[in-house]
């Protein structure tokens, strides 16, 4: 039982976590029907920068990286490094991808691949952040902010609700709180959802498109960066961009939008969650080294019996 | 348009590229190309020395790779980038072969045999054993490919890949010598003690010129035949359009398992090839996603189904890097632009869908 | 009358969500019959097309070539069958020469393997040049046969027209589809066209389906017409009876669309 809760609470901060980067997937899939393999790299870049921050900046502001900062000092951190991804998201966008906004998908598909091989190889030369692993510095306490006993005398196991775990759940949360907003409640959140219905007519209605786009772009961008954020939080042990482990949390996080229904904002948000449990159990109550296998075979096995995900709707080609 | 020729001069049967007929010309270019084989190996490590035979060697099997991987994403029109995966399965089933196989046959572990020995036909054999399984992993993931729009089955091409890799890594170490070997339960060899993550050490390096060239042409000469017939013009029909290729009684499923299985078939030979190059030790990550890209970026740049400009891109971009060691770190991203910069500036490659010497007919016409 | 129908058609139907495209559509179209199927725009008459190639799969009803169930069949089966169709908004292989556009779809009962590919075995020497020469014959039909080795894509409107008809015929069939062939073309090159479709029609022995927004057109070539509105069909009957029927005359001018 308290393996179980334990594993629980793991499962629901990295799904919070997956959910976060599988928004930025499905948004941009929803409009431009291609997979943004860059995407992975914003969530690279969102980690090391806040590396850089913590270990570079703070320092010189009077904060000792072996000493743990003020809260606030994150809260001030997050926004910065979202806008700044944002607006890296949003440049990516208007140099490599609007100007195939034409061409193939497949096209596009290629151009991807080719910005994230950019991203993640300009990331470890010396004067980025280098090809080795760093060790992020702690923005936040290792407080215990609640623990539970189960079991009695020798059987006595722990739960730890941990603060870094609680921060990532409230703090994306909240993030897809807002974004639920934007999309269901606001001019901006219907010009996107027409766009990505149907790009040609919401041209015709007066919808500027390349706009649309480009904010769908940002705030992707700057969801993976906050994702980003809270990763380093909970791992500090940070990869080179080019790592593996980027490219699989990436993966994860799109085949977390497929399973959901891609271009479905909500099913990514569930699709998340249903990843990171069948990873989370998998590894706890099978084995913990062919975690990544679960998550791809769930996705073949949804996309087997229903090809559009758990929340996509049927599309059929117009002939 | 003169009315008096019924036909036109340029006569569509005179146009169509190399149509060898008779018995003998159904073998010739394959003959052709062992000749050159051989000539290769016996002459170039003269020549050269060793450092840049082994560049030549490197060479063939990118274009072996390259040029398989071409079957599926520039003739067919799918996407896969796992092909690193296949070629991994390949060499670590070859390897397999050779390793434990010297072993059993000939009571030795190691290299036997001399050039074209005993050993060196079980390692061609390895290799086209290589292929077969590698063509069986081939028909399991183009199965979704029936059911997945194209950039879906690049995920799970791509997650083909990394799982072999975390299988890969879960193996048992290596049974370095004869006692070990015998003493092995069956528990030892499933799965099949291939030396985890720290790769498949010891295998025998038998990989030299001839082989390569020889499956380097047996590749060519199959792409080739392959695009200019019926079959391939299937393929080529479901690139283009899958639903007017339905319409036409064209089985796009079987189109693409084929195309799928036949690339994984060649990847796998080339896989057995790298796993016996000497100084090469076959690991879990050579099935990662950073070397399937590679191929990818080769099939883009040469040009979605020319075999020869595909071929061109796997010697350029396999030299390069080797020829500019210093600037190891910028090779990727050199060619990451390249492949942005050619999708913006000419989409389907330096040769599109010709092979080189169109180009040279149309100019010199 | 239904006893010697080729294609026959009952009540097929298919809904978009919640827009019925197509409702209880039926057809017998008898061998070498040429008939028509008009309506205003967003009628269904593609949709119609689309079930009965496969594209979609009906909800509801039977369709039959002769012996031949043809529910639930893939598009290449039902192509196989003897059915064979051109797109409206034309769907060739751009990248494939005229002559190769042609030759896929004159393939489809190839019987040549993998291994007769790659050895290029004499079987398969012949079945090529079989091929090649059925292709070019074809395209002679419209005098094309000095574009065989143009791409595809590189022909002008007209003569991509032109193409997805014989690329169609190709495929060999007992029921040649044809939507909308006429869409771009010029009067002149409308009044050939009627003509090389009945010329088709004689030729081939095959019984043709058209979707024809040219009344004219229309009118002239068609022994009987199917028309849609709304995917509902008002009106069915010889182009006299059609021309008159009040209901037809509404859909047209009362805004159908
Ligand atoms: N795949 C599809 N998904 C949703 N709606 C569709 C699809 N295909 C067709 N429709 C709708 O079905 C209706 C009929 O379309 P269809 O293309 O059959 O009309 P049509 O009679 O061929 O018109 P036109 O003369 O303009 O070609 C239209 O409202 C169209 O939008
Ligand atoms: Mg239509």
């Amino acid at each position: 039982m308290a393996d179980f809760t334990q594993t629980l609470m793991t499962a629901a901060a990295i799904g919070s976590l997956y959910a976060l980067i599988a928004l930025g997937y499905t948004m941009v899939y929803g409009i431009l029907k291609f997979i943004n393999f860059a995407h992975s790299d914003i969530v690279v870049l969102g980690a090391w920068s806040s590396y850089t921050v913590a270990d570079q900046v703070l320092p010189r502001l009077g904060y000792d990286s072996r000493t743990i900062p003020p809260l606030w000092i994150g809260a001030v951190i997050l926004p910065l490094i979202m806008l700044f991804c944002g607006f890296v998201g949003y440049v990516i966008e208007r140099l490599a991808y609007r100007p195939l906004r034409r061409a193939p998908r497949l096209n596009v598909l290629i151009t991807a691949i080719g910005v994230s091989l950019f991203l993640q190889n300009l990331g470890q030369l010396d004067f980025m952040f280098g090809a080795s692993p760093e060790k992020m510095p702690a923005l936040l306490p290792s407080w215990e902010l609640a623990s539970f006993s189960f079991g009695t005398g020798e059987a006595t196991r722990k739960v730890v609700i941990s603060l870094v775990d609680t921060m990532i759940f409230a703090t994306s949360g909240t993030l897809m709180l807002v974004l639920e907003y934007l999309v269901f409640r606001t001019k901006l959140g219907t010009a996107m959802r027409a766009v990505s219905y149907n790009t040609d007519t919401a041209a015709l209605m007066g919808i500027p498109v390349d706009r649309v786009i480009s904010f769908t772009f940002v705030l992707g961008s700057s969801l993976a960066a906050a994702a980003g954020f809270l990763y380093v939080m909970k791992y500090p042990g940070i990869n080179q961009p080019a790592h593996t482990v980027w490219v699989l949390l990436g993966l994860k996080a799109f085949v977390a939008a497929v399973i959901g229904g891609i271009g479905n904002v909500r099913g990514a948000v569930l699709g998340g969650f249903v990843i990171a449990f069948v990873e989370q159990f998998g590894a706890f109550y099978i084995s913990s080294n062919y975690r990544d296998v679960y998550v791809f075979a769930l996705l073949i096995g949804i996309l087997l019996v229903k090809p559009t995900g758990l929340l996509g709707s049927p599309l059929r080609e117009k002939v | 348009m003169s009315v008096s020729h019924p036909m036109p001069a340029a006569s569509p049967i005179a146009a169509t590229p190399f149509r060898p007929t008779g018995p003998l010309m159904g073998v010739l270019p394959l003959a052709i190309g062992i000749v050159v084989a051989v000539l290769l190996h016996v002459i170039l490590p003269g020549f050269v020395g060793p450092y840049y035979s082994r560049i030549v060697i490197d060479i063939g099997i990118a274009i072996i790779l390259a040029v398989s991987l071409n079957i599926v994403n520039g003739m067919t029109g799918q996407f896969s980038i796992g092909h690193a995966g296949f070629m991994t399965v390949g060499g670590y089933t070859a390897g397999l072969i050779t390793y434990y196989g010297s072993y059993f046959i000939w009571g030795t572990l190691g290299k036997h045999g001399v050039f074209l020995g005993t050993g060196e036909w079980l390692f061609a054999a390895s290799c086209i054993v290589g292929g077969l399984v590698a063509a069986g992993a081939g028909y399991i993931v183009g199965l979704p490919s029936l059911r997945l729009r194209g950039d879906y089955l690049a995920i799970v091409t791509l997650g083909f890949g990394e799982i072999l890799r975390v299988v890969l890594q879960q193996t048992g170490k290596v049974l370095d010598d004869g006692a070990a070997i015998r003493a092995a339960g069956w528990s030892q060899w499933l799965p099949p003690p291939v030396g985890g993550a720290i790769g498949f050490d010891g295998i025998p390096k038998y990989t030299n010129l001839f082989w390569v060239y020889t499956f380097v042409t047996i590749t060519v000469v199959v792409a080739y035949r392959l695009k200019h017939s019926s079959l391939g013009r299937a393929m080529i029909s479901v690139r283009e359009d899958e639903i007017a290729a339905q319409a036409m009684g064209v089985n796009i499923a079987r189109q693409k398992v084929l195309a799928f299985v036949m690339a994984a078939f060649f990847a796998g030979v080339a896989g057995g090839l790298f796993a016996h190059e000497r100084g090469v030790i076959i690991s879990p990550k050579d099935a990662g996603f950073q070397r399937s890209f590679d191929y990818v970026i080769m099939t883009v740049l040469g040009g979605r189904g020319s075999i020869s400009g595909v071929t061109l891109a796997a010697i350029i971009l396999t030299a390069l890097p080797e020829l500019l060691r210093d600037f190891e770190q910028y090779r990727l991203i050199v060619f990451a632009l390249l492949l942005i910069v050619m999708m913006i500036v000419r989409p389907q490659g330096l040769f599109g869908i010709h092979e080189i010497w169109h180009f040279w007919r149309r100019r010199s016409r | 009358m239904s006893a010697t129908a080729l294609l026959h058609v009952q009540d097929i139907g298919i809904a978009f969500g919640g827009l019925k495209a197509v409702q209880h559509f039926s057809l017998r179209l008898p061998a070498g019959g040429l008939y028509g199927l008009i309506g205003p725009n967003g009628a269904g008459k593609t949709t119609v097309f689309n079930l009965l190639t496969g594209v979609y799969n009906p909800d509801s009803g039977s369709m039959r070539l002769a012996a031949t169930d043809l529910m639930g069949r893939k598009p290449h089966e039902i192509t196989a069958s003897g059915i064979a169709r051109t797109f409206q908004n034309i769907r060739l292989f751009p990248n494939l020469t005229v002559l190769d556009n042609v030759r896929l779809a004159g393939q489809l009962r190839s019987r040549v393997g993998l291994f007769g590919t790659l050895a290029r075995t004499a079987e398969y020497q012949h079945q090529e040049d079989d091929l090649t020469r059925k292709a070019l014959d074809l395209l002679s039909i419209f005098e094309m046969q000095d574009r065989a080795d143009e791409l595809a894509d590189s022909l002008s409107y007209g003569h991509q027209r032109r193409l997805e008809i014989l690329r169609a015929l190709a495929t060999d069939p007992r029921v040649l589809l044809l939507d909308e062939p006429a869409a771009g073309l010029n009067p002149q090159e409308k009044l050939a066209l009627a003509k090389s479709i009945r010329a088709i029609r004689d030729r081939f022995q095959v019984a043709v389906l058209l979707i024809e927004h040219d009344m004219g057109l229309v009118m002239d070539i068609c022994e009987r017409i199917t028309v849609l509105d709304h995917g509902v069909t008002i009106c069915e009957g010889p182009p006299k009876h059609v021309q008159n029927d009040p209901k037809v005359i509404a859909a047209y001018l009362g805004g159908g669309g």
